[in-house]
């Protein structure tokens, strides 16, 4: 087939074209507000940082370039917010960001090459283990939490990590139907976060475990289980260390009425809902919100700015980009070939749609709030890259799809030949 | 694996359903809410803004100024003052329902309805042709339902150096006419903290007697024949442990009574036993549906939630509910809503203090419609109520409500409170006419018997609308 070379513009193309668009002319926007060299330096990399992160890595790999666009429209959204509130915010956060596309390009590849972790496994979880404990021994405390640790100037979250490591040992186990560790190897995760004080870190794990659970079983009862150890444990703890329980308390007391104490305990949700209906439908506008009055303004309210300068209804869009996210993820799974790899990225999927219902949920005061990054876009290398390195799974799985349906058309046409 | 797959549709399903359920619960809250958060004391954004706009003016029902902007006194940011109405009496009687600059008053028409007054209701084009014109943008003027004739005559009926509150709404529509709060202060001068309360719809009251209405409305609606029943006063009930046990005002002794004489000399001891005699469970479930324990969220007036306690209830607690004395707390916004309720068969409407927003150029931007609250009572119970406030004017406690040729049905409160020497003295009650659909509800602080005291008050300020035409 000799053809001319046309230009076809694919809907993912034009998709990637919108948003390096939409990038340049927002930090084109910011510089000429703030008159800062780096902005324009931004304006700059941030577009072609998405150009490769999307349509330079089907180069290297066949790669799903729908999903890849969604999320550089989301990390570069959080480049561009971040620089907003501080320009090293918005500096560090380009770094996490390229660091990240990095790290998505190693997982990917990993789990395209490599068929199963049955061997690793086992390290795999106890170096796990060890690493979400390990806080407990030698952790500083942040925002009330213990679940940071320092090596030589340079803090990182275990858990972070950790996730990822939990979502192929969960699925390594559950592909071989042993429902009782893997269960058992969740339940000690969220309990070794839980006494850290990371609530919602520990949700996210726990609505992870469980969904992969019932993916996995089928069995409703296996929730029904989960849900009542987790009941069972929260009783124990409040009988067993009263004081921490207390304090755990003092929060959701902030949640169910913010108001009684505006200035104080319910400050950070009551800027937050200030904040999106000054908003408004359709915002502020970059650059002139008061998104930093809002406490954690860089981290768990950063959605809150986000409605603040762009409005709700594209605060409605980012909830719809996370769900084409996850729906992108369930196809990947449900198009996989072994339990594993169909475990594996619909695990990817439920731990972005559980830390994004929590934090965000958490910031319109649907739940108690906790203190969690929003995936892709708040500040921070280690949840960054954490979260890329669940995309490049997906992109992994999707890969080793496309590489079995290639074969699978080979060999139907050899065998088409063969006769 | 088919199995799986099949498990992984749900999976699917269920975590988008979850992240709808985000979107949902966000618009919905932000439709309920929005404008609570958006004018409340911690939207530091609003200072800023306030810069840029020039607010609109807030007017009375029949056109009166309230508040405007002096452009002939700029204040050193050389914006225009805004300066309130300029008869003292008038501004003063209107500043807990408008609010003042300062902020002062907690949820005034000034913080509640910045959104309009601040032209944020304002369309991309108006705004467009504002920027263009290079002019400063100005924002909606707020008309009020209030009467500010009204509400200053209202304050001058009461006793001298009193607080309180009164409260005149159209039960018909819910429009309210006044809401005047004393003390009062001057919006253009100072403040203490006792004057910047709103006790009309923002201070909480034992309902006294008042609350005699609900227990009534639940004891008709629950217990078959208690209009029937006779009921033996002995002045004094003995309940539970016998500490706290139900007597009569002046310890009187009433003798043999039904329900509806009880109601007429507001007798203490019956209501006693018929709260006891409901329980617990079926009198909070009448006071909810009166819309206690509920989340008042009005379109435009903000009123402090009504309470009826439902932990560790004892029988001397059961006992003194029934006279509304326990530990009940309500607003006399809400007690004027519930005389509303029984003068219009036993719907509430929702109480509103806006009429309409105007824009700068003229156009009515909004019109404030009037809504249904909820049924607090069946049709027929409000029509044996509405007898028993009757009689409770023509001759029981509150005849001093009387006036020759109109129904004036009412219901003296006189609650008791540890902390001061007399009672706070309490009326509620409407004229029963469908071309005067009016109610009122009255609380005199530490004044004495809601008899002696708010009913009179009631009276005039009835006697006055009729003769200005309500």
């Amino acid at each position: 087939m000799s053809k001319k070379k046309k230009r076809h513009l694919s809907p993912g193309r034009a998709l990637v074209g919108t948003v390096m668009l939409f990038y340049f002319l927002a930090f084109m926007l910011l510089g000429l507000q703030k008159m800062e060299w780096q902005c324009f330096v931004l304006a700059a990399v941030v577009p072609v940082l998405i150009l490769f992160g999307s349509v330079g890595i089907t180069k290297l790999y066949p790669a799903d370039t729908l999903l890849l666009s969604l999320v550089n429209f989301l990390c570069a959204l959080g480049v561009l917010v971040l620089y907003r509130l501080k320009p090293e915010y918005g500096m560090s956060q380009a770094v996490n960001y390229g660091v990240g596309v990095a790290a998505m390009i190693g997982c990917t590849l990993l789990i395209r090459y490599m068929p199963h972790f049955r061997l690793l496994n086992m390290p795999m979880m106890l170096a796990g283990l060890a690493l979400l404990a390990a806080p407990l021994v030698m952790g500083v405390e942040k925002n009330d939490a213990r679940s940071w640790i320092a090596i030589g100037g340079f803090s990182f979250q275990p858990s972070e990590v950790v996730k990822v490591l939990m979502l192929i040992c969960l699925s390594t186990l559950l592909a071989r139907r042993k429902v009782i560790p893997a269960m058992g190897f969740a339940a000690v995760c969220v309990l070794i976060l839980a006494v850290q004080n990371d609530f919602g870190t520990a949700l996210v794990y726990f609505g992870t475990a469980m969904v992969l659970g019932y993916a996995a079983t089928g069995s409703l009862l296996l929730v029904g289980a989960g849900v009542g150890g987790a009941a069972a444990a929260v009783l124990a703890g409040s009988l067993i260390m009263p004081e921490r329980f207390s304090r755990a308390m003092s929060r959701v007391d902030a949640w169910l009425d913010p108001w009684a104490d505006p200035q104080g305990k319910g400050y950070q949700l009551i800027q937050g809902l200030v904040a999106m209906v000054n908003g408004g439908p359709f915002g502020v506008g970059l650059g002139v919100g008061n998104g930093t009055v809002i406490p954690q303004h860089q981290n768990d309210s950063i959605f809150m700015v986000i409605v603040n300068e762009f409005g709700m209804i594209f605060g409605l869009m980012i909830l719809a980009v996370y769900v084409l996210i996850i729906l992108r993820g369930m196809m990947i799974a449900r198009n996989s070939r072994t339990r594993f790899h169909a475990l594996l990225a619909s695990g990817c999927a439920a731990m972005l749609a559980v830390q994004t219902f929590v934090i965000i949920g958490g910031n319109i005061k649907l739940i108690p709030m906790t203190g969690l990054p929003l995936p892709f876009i708040s500040l921070g290398g280690t949840a960054m890259v954490s979260c890329m390195c669940i995309i490049g799974i997906m992109q992994g799985v999707s890969a080793r799809n496309a590489a079995d349906l290639r074969e699978d058309r080979e060999l139907a046409l050899q065998g088409g030949d063969g006769l | 694996m088919k199995q799986l797959r099949n498990n992984l549709r749900r999976v699917g399903v269920f975590l988008c359903i979850m992240l709808a359920v985000l979107a949902a619960y966000g618009a919905y809250s932000v439709i309920v809410n929005g404008n609570r958060w958006f004018s409340s004391a911690s939207n530091t954004f609003m200072s800023r803004k306030k810069k840029e706009v020039i607010p609109g003016q807030i007017l009375d029902r029949n056109g009166m100024v309230l508040a405007f902007n002096d452009a002939s006194r700029p204040d050193q940011d050389g914006m225009p003052k805004r300066v309130y109405h300029p008869n003292p009496a008038v501004r003063m009687a209107m500043v807990h329902a408008v609010g003042d600059d300062k902020n002062r008053v907690d949820k005034g028409v000034e913080s509640f309805m910045t959104a309009s007054l601040y032209g944020f209701d304002m369309s991309m084009a108006e705004r467009l042709s504002c920027f263009m014109q290079g002019k400063k943008r100005v924002g909606d003027d707020v008309h009020l339902t209030l009467d500010a004739a009204l509400s200053a005559y209202a304050t001058s009926l009461f006793p001298a150096d009193k607080k309180g509150a009164l409260v005149v709404m159209n039960y018909k529509t819910g429009e309210v006419l006044t809401e005047i709060s004393l003390p009062q202060f001057d919006p253009e001068g100072f403040a203490s903290e006792t004057a910047a309360q709103n006790r009309a719809v923002r201070v909480m009251y034992a309902p006294g007697s008042t609350f005699k209405i609900i227990t009534t409305a639940s004891a008709l609606e629950n217990d078959e024949g208690v209009a029937e029943r006779a009921y033996q006063c002995t002045g004094v009930l003995q309940v539970g442990d016998g500490t706290r046990n139900v007597t009569d005002a002046g310890n009187a002794v009433h003798g043999q009574l039904t329900l509806q004489r009880a109601f007429q000399v507001s007798c203490n001891n019956t209501f006693a036993r018929v709260a006891l005699n409901l329980g617990d469970e079926k009198l909070k479930k009448t006071a909810e549906r009166f819309g206690f324990n509920d989340n008042f969220l009005f379109r435009t007036l903000v009123v402090e939630n009504s309470s009826y306690p439902s932990e560790n209830r004892t029988e001397t607690e059961i006992a003194w509910t029934g006279v509304g004395q326990s530990e009940l707390l309500v607003t006399p916004m809400h007690m004027c809503l519930v005389a509303s309720a029984v003068a219009n068969e036993g719907v509430m409407m929702e109480p509103y203090a806006v009429a309409r927003t105007v824009a700068h150029n003229g156009d009515t931007r909004s019109v404030t419609q009037p809504r249904v609250y909820r049924r607090a009572m069946e049709t027929d119970t409000a029509a044996r109520l509405k007898e028993y406030m009757r009689l409770v004017v023509t001759g029981g406690t509150g005849t001093a409500a009387n006036i020759p040729g109109v129904r004036v049905c009412g219901k003296t409160g006189s609650a008791q409170l540890d902390t001061q020497e007399n009672t706070n003295a309490w009326f509620v009650g409407f004229m029963d006419d469908p071309a005067h659909p009016y109610a009122i509800a009255i609380v005199v602080e530490d004044a004495g018997g809601g008899g002696s005291v708010a009913a009179p008050i009631a009276r005039q300020v009835f006697e006055w609308m009729l003769q200005n035409g309500y």
